[in-house]
C-alpha cells in the first residue's frame, strides 16, 4: 500500500465540492473517456470475468462455491481471516485514536512530529515494513535480544510465525489508514466548540465525550472501514509474518492460483473476497460517505440515525463524567500528548531500526551493531541481481506513472468540470481499485493479460500497475482543482483567451505541481509493488520488491535492509518534494 | 424582542474585579497590568484594535487563558485558578460556536445537562428560553439550519438558561452585516436591561461600544488606557490613543505655557486650562466642533484660512480647512435645509469653544 487512500495532500476539513451546476454536460466530460475505458478494460471487465471463472465457463456450475461452503478447511480460512481483521481494527482505532487526537489538537511542534511519524511509514513499501518485523520479533531477532540481555527472559520467545506475529505487524503497517482519516474529520472541528462546553459547565473529560467524540465519528467510522477492508485483503504481511494455522484467504487464493493452478476455485475465493468488501462497504456508506473524504461528496449526510445514536449515548456519558469531575483528578492536561509522542514513535521505530542495523559491518543483525560500515550497500552495488532488478523496477514505474499521470489528469479535469450525469458512478470506478482488495484485481487482471499474450511482460505489469495508481492521481488533481479560484480562468477569458490558451497560460501552470507530485505518488505505487508482480510477473519479470520478497522467503539477507532503507529515503523524499510544491503553491 | 428571564434580582451579583492581570506569549506581552472593577449589572466593553489584549482579557475572566500575574475575583471570591467549567459564567463566542450536532433545543439544554438537572426541570427550562429569544418553533432545527440571527439567538439562549451572573461575550456581531448588526445592538441592549446580569463586552468596533455600554475601557497594547462613561471617553479622551481610536479628531500640536495653548506659531489657541507650564501637547478637537465662519471674515477670532475640499456624507458634510500657519483641520457640518455650502478655495476663519479643545500631554 505505498500510498494509501488519503494523500497529505488532502488534508483538511472534507468540504463539499460544490454541487455540479445545472446544465449539460461541458466539453470537459470528454476527457473522461480515456481513463473511463481503461479502467473499464482493465478493471472492470477482468472482475466480471473472474465471476465468469469462478462459474466454471463454459461448463456452468456452482461446484466451487459449494465446495468453499463444504469444507471445514476453508470455514476455518474465513474464521481466520475476519478474526485478524477484527483484531487488528480494534487496535489500530485504540491506538491510532489518541494520535489522530494530538495530530489535530496539539501545538505546532508535537503535530510536525506527528505528521513524519505517520506519513513517512505510510509511503515506505509494505514490505519494507514487514521486513522490518521480522527482524524484530525474530528467535534471534532485537526484543528477543534485548529482552535477553535485560533477563526478563531466559530464552526466545517466539513472537513470529504465529498470530501475534501477524497481528502486530499488520497494525503497524495499517496504522496510518486508520490514523489519517480521523485526523481529516478531527482537523474540521472548531475548537471553540470545545471551550463552548466548557464554559456550559463541561468538565475537559465530559466536554471531550459530548461534543469532540461525537463530531469525529464520521472519520472513526471511515477509518474503521477502511482498515477492516485493508485487513481482509492483505496478503503480504500475514503471508510473511503468519504461521501455518494463520492462513488467510489472500493466502488461499494465492495457493490456488499459483501452485494448484486451480483458475475456477481460486476465482471463486477472490469473488467471496470482493463480495464481502462490496457489503461492507454498502454497509459503511449508509452510515458515512466515504467518498466525502477523498473530496468527491456532492452533499452532507449529517442526519444519519445510527450516529443520532451514538450521540445521545455519549450525551449521557458525558453528562455522568460530569458528575465524577470533582472527585477525578484533573485530566487531560500532559497525558494525551505523551501517550501520542510514545505510541508515535513506535510507528517510526521498525523503519528507524532497519535503517540502523543497514550500516551494521556484521553479517549478521545483532544489536547494538558491532561497528558501522556499507557493506551492505557495497554488497547491493555489485549484485548484479539487485541491480538489474532496480532497473526493471524503474523501467516499469516510469511506464506505469507516465500511463497513470495523464489518464488520472484527463480523469480529474473531466469529473471536476464535465458536469455528466451518474458522476458518482464514475467517482466510484475511478476509486475503487485502491479499494478493492489488489490482491483480487491481481488475479483477475493476471486471467486477462494471459487471453492476450501479455504475462509476465513487464508493458503488461505496467498496466496493472497504472489501475492502481490512477486513482491517487485523480485524488490529488481534484483537490488541487478545488482550491483553484474560478475567477482567474474568467479573468483571463475577460482578457481576450480562448478555451485552450486559457488552458495552456492558467490552468496547466497551475495545476503543474499538483500533476508533479501525483506523477511521484504514482511511481511510488508502482515501484514498492509486489502483489502485481506475484502474479503479473509469473517469475520472468524481476522486480525489486520481488528480489526483496524471494530473499525474505528464503534467508533474512541483510543486503534488504539496505534496500529497505533506500526504499524508505525514497519515500521520505517523495514527501519532501510534494511538501515543498504544496508550499510554493500557498504562498 | 428578548423578554425578561426573571423578574428584578433582589440581590445584585456579579461583580468581577481585575487585579493587575498580566499575560506574555514568549516575549510579547498581551495584557500588562489590567485592573478594572465590573460593578454588578454593569455592561462594560472592552474596546481596541486587534491585538489589543481585549479578547486575551476576556478569556482570563472566562477560565481559558491563565494570567500569568494578577487576580480575577467574582463578587469578591478569587476565582483566577477555578477551572472555567465551574466557573457559571455565561459566555458568547465569536460565531456563536453552536454544537453542530445537536438540535437548538439540545443546545441550550446542554449546560443543564451538565449541571445533572432532571429531564423535566430541563425540558421547561428549555422551553421557557426559546420562548423568551423566540425559537420555540425552531427547537428540533441544527444550527446549520438557522439564519445568522437565529443562532445569535440561540447563543443568547445557551448562555443564559443557567443563569450566570455574568455574561461575557467576544464580539457576538462580528460576523453579520451591518443592518443586523444594529438591529441586534438593540436587543443585546434591552436584554441587559431586562436581565440586570452584568455584561462585559469585547469589541472593536466603537460605535457598537460608545451605544451599549455603561462604561468603556479602552485597550492598546495590553493596558486599559482609559475606563470611563462613553460620553466621557469621546469629550474627553484621556490620552492621544483614545482619542484618534475612538471617532475622528483633529490633532494639533501645541506648546503649553502657564496653562494655556499656544500654535507652533505662536498664537494663542482656545482650550480647557491646563495646569503645565512650558511642555508640548496635543489639541484634540472633534471635527463637529470645529466651526467655519465663511464670507465676511474680519471680525470672528481663531485662526484664518481656506476650504480646500468639502465632501457630502448625506446628512452632513466634511469639510477640509487649511490654515495660513498650514494647519490642516476637519470640519463636520450637518446637511440643514437653507445653509449654505462652503465651496472649495473660500476664505474662513476657524474657531471651537475652549471646552471642546482636550489638551493631552502624552
Amino acid at each position: 500500500m505505498a500510498g494509501g487512500l488519503i494523500s497529505p495532500s488532502v488534508n483538511g476539513a472534507p468540504e463539499p465540492v460544490r454541487a455540479p451546476a445545472l446544465g449539460g454536460p461541458t466539453g470537459w466530460a470528454w476527457l473522461l473517456l480515456p481513463g473511463g475505458v481503461y479502467l473499464t478494460v482493465l478493471f472492470v471487465v477482468p472482475l466480471a470475468g473472474l465471476l465468469v471463472i469462478s462459474l466454471g465457463m463454459p461448463d456452468w456450475t456452482l461446484t466451487h462455491y459449494l465446495r468453499i461452503g463444504d469444507s471445514p478447511v476453508y470455514a476455518a480460512v474465513l474464521r481466520t481471516t475476519l478474526e485478524i481483521s477484527l483484531a487488528v481494527t480494534t487496535l489500530a482505532f485504540v491506538l491510532g485514536y489518541p494520535i489522530a487526537y494530538a495530530l489535530t489538537t496539539g501545538g505546532p511542534t508535537l503535530r510536525t512530529f506527528l505528521l513524519i511519524a505517520v506519513v513517512l511509514p505510510y509511503f515506505t513499501s509494505v514490505l519494507a515494513r514487514t521486513f522490518a518485523w521480522i527482524v524484530l520479533l525474530g528467535r534471534g531477532g532485537i526484543v528477543n535480544e534485548i529482552l535477553l540481555q535485560l533477563g526478563l527472559i531466559s530464552q526466545p520467545i517466539t513472537m513470529l510465525y504465529n498470530r501475534f506475529g501477524v497481528i502486530i505487524g499488520m497494525t503497524h503497517i495499517i496504522m496510518p489508514l486508520m490514523i489519517l482519516p480521523m485526523a481529516t474529520v478531527m482537523s474540521g472541528i472548531d475548537q471553540k466548540l470545545l471551550r463552548a462546553a466548557r464554559a456550559n459547565g463541561a468538565s475537559p473529560l465530559a466536554a471531550f465525550l459530548t461534543v469532540f467524540l461525537p463530531l469525529s465519528l464520521p472519520g472513526v467510522i471511515a477509518g474503521v472501514l477502511l482498515v477492516f477492508i485493508y485487513c481482509l485483503g492483505f496478503y503480504i504481511t500475514p503471508a510473511l509474518l503468519g504461521g501455518l494455522a494463520d492462513l488467510t484467504i489472500t493466502m488461499a487464493i494465492s495457493t490456488q492460483v499459483v501452485d494448484q493452478l486451480n483458475w475456477n476455485f481460486g476465482s471463486a475465493l477472490s469473488v467471496v473476497l470482493l463480495v464481502t468488501v462490496l457489503v461492507i462497504l454498502w454497509i459503511g456508506s449508509r452510515l458515512f460517505p466515504i467518498q466525502q473524504l477523498l473530496g468527491f461528496s456532492d452533499g452532507i449526510g449529517r442526519d444519519a440515525a445510527a450516529r443520532q445514536m451514538g450521540a445521545r449515548w455519549l450525551m449521557h456519558v458525558g453528562s455522568a463524567a460530569n458528575a465524577l469531575d470533582r472527585w477525578l483528578p484533573s485530566f487531560g492536561g500532559r497525558g494525551i500528548p505523551i501517550l501520542a509522542v510514545i505510541l508515535a514513535t513506535l510507528l517510526l521505530l521498525p523503519v528507524l531500526i532497519v535503517a540502523y542495523l543497514s550500516f551494521s559491518s556484521s553479517p549478521y543483525f545483532v544489536f547494538p551493531v558491532p561497528g558501522y560500515s556499507l557493506r551492505n550497500y557495497q554488497a547491493y552495488a555489485s549484485s548484479a541481481s539487485w541491480i538489474e532488478a532496480t532497473f526493471t523496477s524503474i523501467r516499469v514505474a516510469l511506464l506505469a506513472a507516465g500511463m497513470a499521470t495523464v489518464l488520472g489528469a484527463m480523469l480529474a479535469l473531466g469529473l471536476s468540470r464535465g458536469r455528466i450525469r451518474g458522476r458518482g458512478a464514475m467517482v466510484a470506478l475511478v476509486l475503487s481499485p485502491i479499494i478493492m482488495p489488489t490482491i483480487v484485481v491481481a488475479v483477475a487482471t493476471y486471467f486477462l493479460l494471459v487471453q492476450v499474450g501479455l504475462q509476465g511482460t513487464e508493458f503488461g505489469l505496467a498496466l496493472g500497475h497504472a489501475v492502481h495508481a490512477i486513482p491517487f492521481v485523480v485524488v490529488i488533481v481534484v483537490a488541487n482543482l478545488r482550491d483553484l479560484n474560478p475567477a482567474c480562468e474568467r479573468a483571463a477569458r475577460s482578457l481576450g483567451a480562448g478555451p485552450l490558451a486559457t488552458f495552456r497560460t492558467i490552468l496547466a501552470p497551475l495545476i503543474m505541481p499538483a500533476l508533479i507530485v501525483a506523477a511521484f505518488f504514482a511511481f511510488l505505487t508502482s515501484f514498492d509493488d509486489v502483489i502485481y508482480v506475484l502474479f503479473l510477473g509469473i517469475g520472468t519479470v524481476n522486480t525489486l520488491p520481488m528480489r526483496m520478497w524471494e530473499g525474505i522467503k528464503q534467508d533474512v539477507n541483510p543486503i534488504i535492509s539496505a534496500v529497505a532503507t533506500l526504499q524508505t529515503a525514497l519515500a521520505a523524499i517523495v514527501i519532501i518534494v510534494g511538501a515543498l510544491l504544496g508550499r510554493r503553491k500557498n504562498t | 424582542m428578548l423578554k425578561a428571564i426573571h423578574d428584578t434580582a433582589v440581590v445584585k451579583t456579579g461583580g468581577i474585579t481585575l487585579r493587575s492581570l498580566g499575560k506574555r506569549y514568549g516575549s510579547a506581552v498581551a495584557v500588562d497590568d489590567v485592573s478594572l472593577e465590573v460593578l454588578p449589572g454593569e455592561f462594560v466593553s472592552l474596546l481596541g484594535p486587534s491585538g489589543s489584549g481585549k479578547t486575551t482579557t476576556l478569556m482570563m475572566i472566562a477560565g481559558f487563558t491563565v494570567p500569568d500575574s494578577g487576580q480575577i475575583l467574582l463578587d469578591g471570591k478569587d476565582i483566577t485558578r477555578l477551572p472555567s467549567h465551574r466557573r457559571e459564567l455565561g459566555v458568547i463566542f465569536q460565531n456563536y460556536a453552536l454544537f453542530p450536532h445537536m438540535t437548538v433545543a439540545e443546545n441550550v439544554a446542554y449546560p443543564l445537562r451538565m449541571r445533572r438537572m432532571g429531564k423535566t426541570a430541563v425540558e421547561n427550562s428549555v422551553k421557557r428560553v426559546l420562548e423568551q429569544v423566540q425559537l420555540g418553533a425552531l427547537a428540533a432545527r441544527y444550527p446549520h439550519q438557522l439564519s445568522g440571527g437565529q443562532q445569535q439567538r440561540v447563543a443568547i439562549g445557551r448562555a443564559l438558561v443557567f443563569d450566570p451572573p455574568v455574561l461575557l461575550l467576544d464580539e457576538p456581531l462580528g460576523a453579520l452585516d451591518k443592518k443586523l448588526r444594529q438591529h441586534l445592538r438593540t436587543e443585546i441592549k434591552a436584554l441587559h436591561k431586562d436581565v440586570g446580569k452584568t455584561m462585559i463586552y469585547v469589541t472593536h468596533d466603537q460605535e457598537e461600544a460608545l451605544a451599549m455600554s455603561d462604561r468603556v475601557a479602552v485597550m492598546h497594547e495590553g493596558r486599559i488606557r482609559q475606563a470611563s462613561s462613553p460620553r466621557d471617553i469621546y469629550r474627553r479622551p484621556a490620552e492621544l490613543f483614545v482619542a484618534s481610536f475612538v471617532g475622528e479628531a483633529n490633532l494639533v500640536p501645541v506648546k503649553l505655557k502657564g496653562g494655556v495653548a499656544y500654535s507652533s506659531d505662536g498664537r494663542r489657541l482656545e482650550a480647557t486650562r491646563w495646569d503645565g507650564d512650558d511642555m508640548e501637547a496635543m489639541l484634540c478637537i472633534r471635527p463637529e466642533h470645529v466651526r467655519l465662519d465663511l464670507g465676511d471674515v474680519g471680525m470672528a477670532s481663531g485662526p484664518q484660512g481656506t476650504v480646500v475640499d468639502s465632501t457630502y456624507v448625506g446628512d452632513a458634510t466634511v469639510i477640509e480647512c487649511e490654515t495660513d500657519s498650514g494647519l490642516r483641520l476637519t470640519s463636520k457640518v450637518l446637511n440643514q435645509s437653507g445653509d449654505q455650502i462652503p465651496t472649495i478655495g473660500s476664505s474662513c476663519r476657524v474657531r471651537w469653544a475652549a471646552t471642546d479643545a482636550t489638551i493631552l500631554t502624552n
